[in-house]
């Protein structure tokens, strides 16, 4: 008995320290703060920029920015594959609690939460042990502005959690802590300081550079420049900005180190990544140990379904998008009778002239797929061309034979980078200033520098017989031979300019709400295109209130009712 | 010399009870059909003179005329002989359902059932022994009250096991399972069935607290079988069964699917959203044409074209395919079971080997199954050290089949899709349709990947007797199981569905578990008490690990050259690993005065590593009350009304710690990517170097935020019951009633999205409330000599309701947050909008609320704050999955050498929500699938009875909203099984069968449903892989 006793209170004593079980494979806190490991997170909050997906698009922007802005289509099989995109195609229906709405704002809010992470670390490093630190401040700051800008044109009224705020007390932070103009600041405060302490050239093609931050600096204070009121509606343009708009825009163009490409097409070539036209791009990579590539996920749908590729058909190019690029005899846009009649419908590209930016954009029945002259493009290959029609884009997918394509049934994608901010958007944004400073006639070069490139961008457009896929023609605005250069109409061919250069960019949604038309040419959009396709009839954009997201039921509910929702929702 | 050894023999086992008059009284033990019960205990009432019977059945004792010998074998009615004149008898014993003597194991020993206090529910192996379920606890469904187990008819799927509802709210609600003493939450698919002595469920807190940690949901005590002294016998069970597929949904041919299709584009522009400007009268889906009259007020479809190949490379023939025939096949499933126990005084052993071979009725979805089992168990020092070991092992070799794709691929692929190509190569989905793969081709391009599974698990023990009456135990037990997994991903070309990749994966995983018990008992009796003492203590060291690999770019495409140092391409390695301990110490006290007063406490106290060094322990308390009335002496007119009646009431606590490892911890981890086909890569690598390529720079990742004072769940759980029993226990019954309430919830709630990723914190918080009731009957009559019946019976009732939510965790149930919240609701309750059947006239569409795409033929939902509008804001709880009553019948009868028995079993009430409605009443939500046969009698002007919508091909109206549309009856009552058996012994009096035993059998052959659930079977609204119908034919034989 009394061994037995002994027995049991040696194991008694022996197991106490059992339960002492660390965790396996992972690391605290505090062992992330030397200096390989503070890098090591600056990486982690760049892998962010990459991380999205087709359920969360938010590199392409392509439902939230193409589709919403009348550029595309959601496409796919019928209205109810990805129903969410469906309810931001048609407003009418988008609702509080849409899952996709929540899932970006997550999305985007891990981004900044591993921003904040890597502040932290690289603040409380010693400069003398890591000498980079000032620089990386910047780079890190740059790439949380960028998803706080991303979240700002989505949601608007947004809680801005920063380094400095510890952990618990972000249940206290509302988005309404600062007002919208307030929340502008903040971010180009980020791009500001990035700006000031960033070298021109990195080694490393992947890090943000000064003219990057230069140029989101100059894009987020051209949205701040348009000032709104608590219902969305633009009042007037803060001519400040604007200037500071134009002189950052002059930073970056006057540094040396940008350029438009020759073609309009190796902007959305893989070969051409990192090109002397790319200010600001997202890195992809293939056959980088990751399963599937760090590939541009978020375009995963947007292939065609034949047998080279197989899926999805989504983000197809709208009739009113395509008929935009239909030119007049006089080489420019027909700005107000584009859409009178539907050439895109009639599927003629031969009898009118055509912006050749139209393919490089739209995949069109019977034109070569992303200029292959083996794989010439078919209805057929659109998911559900009854439900929508026969078209698909182009500039985010790669030729079935690129060295970047990778499929990863039943999907696919490449690792070709996608540009965030490329020159073009830099010459236009300085044109945009320019024009509504009242500078029309300093604006008009930067608008056919774009366009000179435009024009000259057909060597890939050919078909298999040597002839051009389409009827091309188009010319530069030149006062008093084809137009007359008013502020008006600087103003509109700025506008219509825009939509051609980055059409399924991702960028016509935001542009519209900027500009303060969103209303207006969305329905007027859909008042034609209803016609046209099956799938809209019951669209319609609520002014005051589809300028925005709402903020996702979720996060009001998670944030016990501090998170107010947007007007109108 | 050999007679007087014997009785020298004699005189030492009997020499307390030597007398003059004393003389040899033999016979023979038969069971109620006549057999020889072998292992039979026969007793000179109040004295230790003990026998028991040997292979024949047969006994030969010492006894005095006059004494009583007290006959008694388990599971059967003891029965009591007075020592006459003669001095050979012949006893059968009788089969009693309700045998109060019969021994119950209740944590860590055992006790007999009129002395027990708690609610335990004790199974009948002999109704569910020949049942081919491959797994125990799926024979229980409807055989315990107030347990519920659900599983589909997948081989080897999960299963499902709730007691008395649903105890918390996170992901573990699953019961204890101790098998021979060894603590697992790994549930018995791998234990031989016919291994199984008893199985015994502790449903209230007195009986499973000595259980402590895990046990909230309940206890499931498996005993195994093992040697009986004196008994040599050979078992041989066999068993062959056809399973055949019952439940498809009736899905379109390819006619039927032109036909739906064409009539929801002619919908869609005579009255749909595009009745303003018609869109397409020519209507095609890019395979299809049509012959019709284009005349909107009256369409008219004379005939439906369909061209000769579907494909413009003319390699696939338009076909009318039916997959579910050509995924499913009637199957075989054979069983067969080998044993062989023995047992002497100085120890018995039990060996078995089984082998279980299921096709399962998805064509290659094969699971092969051997288990061997040595239970050995030796004495020495006359009896007072007894040291044992059970041990098992068990291998399956399971085929990985993506069965959930197959099972609802056979319901969405297109009927015009043919399973091959004109030469051979697979069919698969041309333009115009989802990108739905071939489930033919994912069965054969699969078939060459199984995995392989082992467990062994061992309790090796010794128990030595102290002093007379305590005795120390103590056990080490070794729980490993592993799994080693190597699949081959083959390319495969499949209409535009293509892959050129071939990737070897191999995985292994192990999950271990040692325990190491200490136990301490003892029993004393002086006068009319008695005492039984445990003290007790328990060290559980759970540890798994894992590792897998993948890569690409193999030579060949065959699985014999499949091995991960043969991948050229996208070489990726994986690992991890978790342990976490427990440390437990416990006492139970069990007194009984007069054997009519019984009262039993318990206490443990339990420590896991789960939880931070301050919240580390808790105590988990538990008392009972017994009363037996019926042993009063003011009850002994009624007895022979009324032969047993017990009082009993408990009260106790159980707690849970079902949580990972490490939530405690605030951790980062190494994530280099993770998969990015389905969701969002959670990886931290970048190409910071613009290169495209190569190994990447790679950060951490924030994975989980710790909560350093997390504590126990705990389970408090009062019970009052009543045992019964009537007319010498023919009629024999048991009603329990109990309030079981789980308060400070672990939980894992959703978080504020600023907080990214590694938000997820577990948090103690909820409380949970189960009360029910719980009722079972079960009664025996012998009609005549030959005919004897047996039925019981049991139903349970259940309400379950959230009481507390912490204000982080609300909005993780459904709800909407504010004016509607779960609290005071089941979280199996649903929410969503009401709907109110189908708009029929332009009046109705005009008159009704505003609701985006509301139109004729399309749903009309309630306008429940009546503003006007259908939006969020009209939502509701709409329903609860949870039944009112869940209910089983058995009934026996057996007429000479037949037996027959079938057995019931039901749900009532409770909704399900179907979950293929949406393909099978609407077009519009999947459009490029097949649908379900439903649509056909979708609403139309000239169909205006249908509540089924207008087919329509754009989801305008959002009618794929949770609504009161899906929600149907979930009540059901199956012939779960019935079975015929013919006792062969007379037929074969020539051999020297101890038993022989055929039997015909049929497991799942009826169901009953409410005619408002719309889906094939309401027991798996939606679920995978159905049930089959199971046919055998078997044999039980013993030597």
């Amino acid at each position: 008995m009394k061994k037995l006793s002994i027995a049991l209170l040696f194991l008694a004593t022996a197991c106490t320290k059992q339960l002492d079980k660390e965790p396996q494979g992972s690391v605290f806190t505090g062992s992330l703060q030397t200096p390989e490991n503070t890098d090591a997170m600056v990486i982690a909050a760049y892998s962010a920029l990459g991380n999205d997906h087709w359920s969360t698009p938010y590199t392409t922007m392509w439902a939230y920015g193409s589709v919403r802005g009348g550029d595309a289509y959601k496409g796919g099989a019928g209205t109810g594959d990805q129903p969410d995109v469906d309810a931001y195609e048609q407003f009418s229906s988008n609702r509080v609690d849409i899952g996709e709405s929540d899932g970006t704002w997550y999305r985007l809010y891990i981004g900044v939460a591993r921003c904040n992470t890597a502040l932290q670390l690289i603040e409380a490093m010693d400069p003398s042990a890591y000498p980079q630190q000032t620089q990386r401040l910047a780079e890190v700051r740059f790439l949380r502005a960028h998803f706080y800008f991303i979240l700002k044109v989505l949601f608007n009224h947004i809680p801005w959690i920063d380094e400095t705020i510890p952990k618990p007390e972000y249940d206290t932070i509302s988005n309404r802590s600062f007002s919208s103009d307030e929340l502008w600041s903040k971010i180009a405060d980020d791009f500001r300081f990035a700006a000031d302490n960033l070298p021109v050239t990195q080694t490393q093609a992947g890090r943000v550079t000064k003219g990057a931050a230069q140029a989101y600096l100059a894009k987020t204070l051209l949205y701040q420049a348009y000032t709104q009121d608590d219902n969305n509606n633009v009042t007037g343009t803060n001519q400040t900005l604007l200037a500071q708009v134009n002189t950052l825009c002059d930073s970056v163009i006057n540094s040396g180190q940008y350029s438009l490409f020759a073609d309009f097409a190796d902007n959305f070539l893989s070969q051409f990544d990192n090109g002397p036209e790319s200010v600001f791009a997202i890195q992809f990579s293939k056959a980088d140990q990751t399963p599937e590539g760090r590939v541009d996920a978020g375009a995963g749908l947007d292939y065609p379904m034949d047998a080279e590729y197989g899926c999805c058909g989504f983000h197809q190019p709208s009739y009113d998008l395509v008929n935009a690029f239909q030119t007049g005899s006089d080489g420019l846009p027909l700005l107000d009778t584009y859409n009178g009649s539907n050439v895109a419908g009639a599927g003629d590209f031969k009898t009118s002239t055509f912006d050749p930016r139209l393919d490089h954009t739209v995949a069109i029945p019977g034109h070569p797929y992303k200029y292959q002259h083996n794989l010439i493009f078919q209805s057929a290959y659109c998911r559900d061309p009854a439900t929508y029609n026969g078209f698909m884009s182009l500039k985010e997918v790669v030729a079935y034979n690129d060295p970047t394509f990778v499929k990863y049934p039943p999907f696919m994608s490449s690792s070709k980078n996608w540009q965030v901010i490329r020159y073009a958007d830099v010459l236009l944004m300085k044109a945009e200033a320019l024009i509504e400073m009242g500078q029309q006639d300093l604006a008009l070069p930067l608008i056919n520098q774009v366009r000179t490139r435009a024009a000259a961008s057909t060597a890939l457009l050919t078909q298999p017989d040597g002839s051009a896929t389409s009827n091309y023609g188009m010319t530069t605005y030149q006062p008093g031979v084809n137009c007359t250069w008013t502020q008006d109409y600087a103003r509109k061919a700025l506008r219509f300019e825009r939509r051609l250069e980055f059409a399924m960019e991702g960028y016509h949604f935001f542009d519209l709400v900027r500009w303060g038309v969103a209303a207006d040419v969305i329905n007027t959009y859909f008042a034609t295109e209803k016609g046209r396709t099956p799938h809209l009839g019951s669209a319609h954009f609520t002014k005051n209130r589809d300028e925005y997201l709402p903020i996702p039921q979720n996060q009001i509910n998670y944030s016990k009712g501090l998170y107010k929702q947007n007007p109108g929702w | 010399m050999k007679k007087l050894l014997f009785m020298l023999g004699c005189l030492i086992l009997l020499l307390p009870n030597i007398h003059a008059q004393s003389r040899p009284v033999t016979g023979t033990v038969t069971d109620e059909d006549g057999k020889p019960l072998a292992g039979a205990t026969v007793q000179v009432n109040g004295t230790k003179t003990t026998v028991t019977t040997d292979d024949q059945g047969r006994f030969s004792i010492e006894a005095v005329k006059g004494q009583t010998l007290k006959i008694s074998f388990v599971g059967d009615q003891p029965m009591e002989i007075l020592v006459g004149n003669k001095t050979v008898y012949s006893v059968q014993l009788k089969a009693q359902a309700g045998n109060m003597n019969e021994v119950v194991i209740t944590g860590y020993t055992a006790e007999k059932k009129k002395d027990l206090t708690g609610a335990v529910s004790v199974v009948k192996m002999s109704e569910i022994q020949n049942i081919p379920d491959g797994n125990p606890v799926k024979a229980l469904q409807g055989r315990v009250p107030g347990m519920t187990v659900t599983s589909d008819g997948s081989l080897n799927g999960a299963v499902t096991v709730r007691m008395r509802g649903q105890t918390t709210l996170n992901i573990s609600s699953d019961p204890l399972y101790i098998i021979d003493g060894i603590p697992t939450q790994r549930g018995l698919q791998e234990i031989n069935q016919d291994d199984v002595e008893s199985i015994q469920v502790l449903k209230d807190a007195s009986a499973a607290t000595i259980y402590g940690s895990r046990a909230a949901a309940g206890v499931v005590i498996v005993t195994t079988k093992s040697g009986k002294n004196g008994v040599k016998h050979i078992d041989f069970d066999a068993s062959t069964s056809l399973q055949l597929y019952t439940t498809k949904i009736h899905v379109l041919n390819t006619e039927q699917h032109a036909k739906a299709y064409w009539q929801a584009v002619v919908n869609d522009d005579r009255f749909g959203p595009n009745v303003s400007n018609p869109y397409d009268p020519s209507v095609t889906n890019g395979i299809f044409t049509y012959d019709w009259n284009h005349d909107y007020t009256n369409p008219v479809l004379n005939k439906i074209n369909i061209p000769e190949y579907i494909d413009a490379a003319h390699t696939m023939k338009a076909s009318n395919t039916n997959w579910f025939n050509e995924v499913s096949h009637p199957s075989i499933l054979q069983q067969y079971n080998l044993s062989l126990s023995n047992g002497t005084a100085n120890g018995t052993s039990f060996l078995s080997v089984s082998y279980r071979d299921d096709q399962g009725i998805i064509k290659k979805t094969r699971s092969q199954k051997v288990t061997v089992r040595a239970n050995l168990d030796y004495n020495f020092f006359n009896g007072r050290l007894k040291v044992g070991e059970d041990l098992t092992g068990s291998y399956f070799k399971d085929a990985q089949l993506p069965i959930g794709d197959i099972v609802s691929l056979s319901i969405i692929e297109n009927p015009v899709i043919p399973v091959h190509t004109v030469d051979g190569g697979w069919g698969g989905p041309v333009a115009g349709m989802d990108d739905r793969h071939n489930p033919v081709r994912l069965i054969y391009d699969n078939d060459q990947n199984n995995n392989n599974f082992a467990r062994v698990l061992s309790s090796t023990y010794a128990q030595l007797e102290l002093l007379p009456g305590l005795r120390f135990k103590t056990a080490f037990d070794v729980d490993y199981a592993g799994d080693y997994y190597r699949s081959l991903l083959k390319p495969y070309q499949s209409g535009f569905l293509s892959s050129t990749i071939t990737q070897v994966g191999t995985s292994f995983d192990y999950q271990g578990s040692l325990t190491w018990q200490n136990l301490l008992t003892y029993d004393v009796r002086f006068h009319q008490h008695s005492l039984n003492l445990l003290a007790g203590q328990e060290y559980i060291d759970n540890h798994n690990q894992n590792f897998n690999g993948s890569a690409q770019g193999l030579a060949l495409a065959d699985i014999n050259y499949a091995y991960l140092s043969e991948g050229t391409s996208n070489i990726l390695v994986n690992g991890g690993g978790e342990a976490d301990a427990l440390l437990s110490y416990f006492g139970k006290a069990n007194y009984s005065y007069q054997d009519k007063y019984l009262l039993s406490a318990t206490l443990r106290r339990d420590g896991s590593s789960k939880f931070g060094s301050n919240n580390r322990y808790a105590y988990f308390p538990a008392a009972s009350l017994g009363w037996r009335i019926s042993q009063e002496k003011f009850m002994l007119g009624t007895a022979k009304v009324l032969s047993d009646l017990k009082l009993r009431a408990s009260w106790g606590q159980t707690g849970n710690q079902s949580i990972p490892a490490y939530a405690t911890y605030s951790l980062y981890q190494s994530i280099y990517a993770t998969d990015l086909t389905w969701g969002q890569s959670a990886g931290s690598a970048y190409d910071i170097n613009g290169a495209g390529t190569g190994t990447l720079p790679s950060g951490f990742t924030s994975t989980q935020t710790g909560n350093p004072d997390l504590k126990w769940e705990t389970t408090t759980q009062t019970n009052v019951g009543i045992d019964f029993g009537f007319f010498n226990n023919a009629l024999t019954g048991a009603a329990d009633a109990y309030v079981k309430k789980t308060t400070n919830i672990l939980l894992n709630p959703p978080y504020l999205g600023v907080l990214g990723e590694g938000g997820n914190e577990w948090i103690n918080g909820a409380s949970l409330e189960n009360k029910g009731i719980e009722l079972s009957l079960s009664y025996t009559k012998s009609l005549s000599r030959d005919l004897t019946l047996t039925v019981s019976g049991n139903i349970a009732h259940n309400a379950l309701k959230i009481t507390y939510l912490p204000n982080d965790a609300i909005i993780g149930y459904p709800g909407n947050g504010t004016t509607y919240t779960i609290i005071g609701h089941s979280p199996n309750t649903y929410f969503g909008w009401v709907a109110q059947g189908i708009f029929k006239t332009e009046d109705e569409v005009n008159n009704s609320a505003t609701q985006p795409g509301k139109g004729l033929g399309r749903i009309r939902y309630a306008d429940l704050n009546n503003d006007g509008v259908v939006d969020n804001n009209d939502q509701e709880y709409i329903g609860k999955a949870d039944p009112d009553f869940t209910y089983g019948l058995n009934t026996t009868i057996r007429f000479k050498d037949f037996d027959f028995a079938f057995f019931f079993q039901g749900v009532k009430g409770g909704l399900v929500s179907n979950g293929f409605k949406y393909l099978t009443d609407f077009t519009s939500q999947a459009p490029g699938s097949n649908w379900g046969s439903r649509v056909l009698s979708a609403w139309t002007p000239e169909n205006p009875g249908s509540n089924i919508p207008a087919l329509t091909m754009t989801n305008n109206n959002n009618e794929g909203r949770s609504s009161t549309y899906y929600l149907e009856s979930g009540s059901y009552l199956k012939l779960r099984n019935v079975e015929l058996g013919y006792n062969l012994k007379n037929a074969l009096s020539r051999y020297k069968f101890y038993k022989a035993r055929i039997y015909v059998q049929a497991a799942n052959l009826l169901r009953f449903k409410s005619k408002s659930f719309t889906g094939p079977d309401p027991e798996i609204p939606g679920s995978a892989y159905p049930i089959p119908l199971i046919a055998t034919l078997g044999v039980n034989l013993t030597f």
